[in-house]
C-alpha cells in the first residue's frame, strides 16, 4: 500500500522531468498521431473508398452532404445589389429617434457603400507579390553565388601566384608576400 | 408654484432625453461597424432585398429598445443573433404563406377556376434539382427547420462567414462544439434534401 502510494507520488514527477527534458516530444507525437489518424481515417483511404464504391447508403449520404455544400456555396456566391446596405441603413435610421437621425454619422450611413474586405483588396496583389518575392529570391541567390565564386577565384589565383613566386624567388619570400 | 415645477420638469425631461439620445449614439456605431456583415448574412438567409431591409430595421429597432435603451454587454452577439432570429422568423412566415398559396392554387386547379399565383412548393419537380435558385430556396427552407442550436452555427459560420472561434464566443460554446454542431447540421440537411429527392 505504501509502495503504491510512493509510486503514485513518483510517477508525475518523473513525467514532468521527462517533459522538461524534451519539450518538443509531445508535439512530435501529436503530429505523428494526427498524420497517422488522418491517413487511415480520411475518406481518401483505400478501405473507405472500397466500402463507398459498394455501399449505396454511404453513396447517398456523401451525395447529400455534397449537395448541401454546393447549395451553401451557391448561396454565398450570390451577390446582392451594391446599394442594399445604403437602403437598409436609410430604413433603419428612419425608425430611430429624431436627434439620432439628424447626426452627421447617420447622414454618412445613409450614403455608405459596401467596402471589400482587406483580404479581398489585397488578393489582387497576390500574383505581383509572389513575382516580387521570387525575383528577390533569385537576385539574392545570384548575389550569394557571384560573391562566393569571386572569393573562390581570388583564393585560387593567390595560390597560383604563390606557387609561381615560390618556384622563382624561393618559398620564404613567397610566404612573406602572400601570408596565410 | 406649479408652473415653476412644471418648467423644471420639462427641463429635466429634456436633459434626460438628450442624455438618452447621447447614450444611444452607439447604435449608429454598431450600424457602421457590423452593417455590411449583417446585410450580407441577411441577404444570404432571405435572398430578397426588401426582406433584408425589413429584417435589418427590426434588428436595430430591437437593439434601440433592448433593456430600455441600454447598451447590451455582448453587442456583436446580440446583433448577430437578433438579426438571424428575425430573418429566420420572416423566412418561416414566408414558407407558411407559400404553402397556403400553393394549397389555394391546387384547390383552384381541382375546381377548374383560374388562379394567377405562381408560387408553388419549393423544388417540387426533379427536373429542377440542379437549378441553382431552386437548390438555394430548398436549403433556406431546411435551414429554417433546423433546431436553434444547429441553425445558429450554420447561419453564423456559413452565411455570415464568421470563424468558429467567434461563433463560439457569440453562442457561448467552444469552437470545437461549434464544429460538431456544424457537422450535425450539414448531416441533417443532407438527409432532408435526400429524402425530398426520393419523394
Amino acid at each position: 500500500m505504501i509502495t503504491t502510494s510512493t509510486n503514485m507520488y513518483r510517477e508525475p514527477s518523473f513525467a514532468s522531468s521527462a517533459h522538461r527534458q524534451d519539450p518538443n516530444k509531445c508535439r512530435q507525437i501529436r503530429t505523428r498521431l494526427h498524420r497517422l489518424v488522418s491517413s487511415s481515417l480520411s475518406l481518401d483511404a483505400g478501405w473507405a473508398q472500397r466500402h463507398i464504391a459498394s455501399c449505396p447508403r454511404c453513396q447517398s449520404r456523401i451525395v447529400g452532404v455534397g449537395k448541401v455544400e454546393l447549395a451553401l456555396s451557391l448561396v454565398k456566391s450570390q451577390r446582392h445589389h451594391l446599394d442594399l446596405l445604403m437602403r437598409a441603413n436609410v430604413q433603419a435610421v428612419g425608425v430611430l429617434k429624431h436627434s439620432l437621425r439628424e447626426t452627421p454619422k447617420a447622414e454618412k450611413l445613409k450614403n455608405i457603400l459596401p467596402k471589400p474586405k482587406l483580404s479581398e483588396q489585397l488578393s489582387r496583389y497576390n500574383h505581383a507579390a509572389a513575382n516580387v518575392a521570387a525575383c528577390s529570391a533569385i537576385l539574392l541567390l545570384a548575389k550569394i553565388g557571384v560573391f562566393s565564386s569571386m572569393q573562390g577565384f581570388q583564393t585560387h589565383s593567390q595560390e597560383v601566384l604563390k606557387q609561381y613566386y615560390a618556384g622563382h624567388i624561393g618559398q620564404d619570400l613567397a610566404d612573406e608576400i602572400f601570408p596565410a | 408654484m406649479f408652473d415653476k415645477a412644471a418648467s423644471y420638469g420639462l427641463v429635466w425631461d429634456f436633459s434626460a432625453s438628450a442624455a438618452v439620445d447621447e447614450s444611444q449614439r452607439w447604435i449608429l456605431s454598431v450600424m457602421q461597424k457590423h452593417g455590411q456583415e449583417l446585410v450580407t448574412m441577411l441577404w444570404r438567409i432571405l435572398g430578397n432585398d426588401q426582406d433584408v431591409c425589413d429584417a435589418y430595421q427590426s434588428t436595430f429597432l430591437r437593439l434601440a429598445h433592448c433593456q430600455s435603451g441600454q447598451k447590451p454587454r455582448h453587442l456583436k452577439a446580440y446583433v448577430f443573433r437578433t438579426a438571424s432570429n428575425v430573418a429566420v422568423s420572416m423566412l418561416r412566415r414566408k414558407l407558411v404563406e407559400r404553402r397556403g398559396l400553393s394549397a389555394t392554387t391546387a384547390d383552384a386547379r381541382c375546381t377548374g377556376t383560374p388562379y394567377s399565383g405562381t408560387v408553388g412548393s419549393v423544388a417540387a419537380s426533379p427536373a429542377h434539382h440542379f437549378d441553382s435558385k431552386c437548390l438555394q430556396e430548398t436549403l433556406r427552407c431546411y435551414i429554417a427547420r433546423l433546431p436553434e442550436y444547429l441553425r445558429d452555427v450554420i447561419t453564423l459560420h456559413d452565411l455570415a462567414e464568421l470563424p468558429y472561434s467567434q461563433v463560439g464566443k457569440i453562442l457561448g460554446i467552444t469552437a470545437a462544439t461549434a464544429r460538431v454542431y456544424r457537422c450535425k447540421a450539414v448531416q441533417l440537411l443532407a438527409v432532408w434534401m435526400s429524402k425530398e429527392r426520393q419523394e
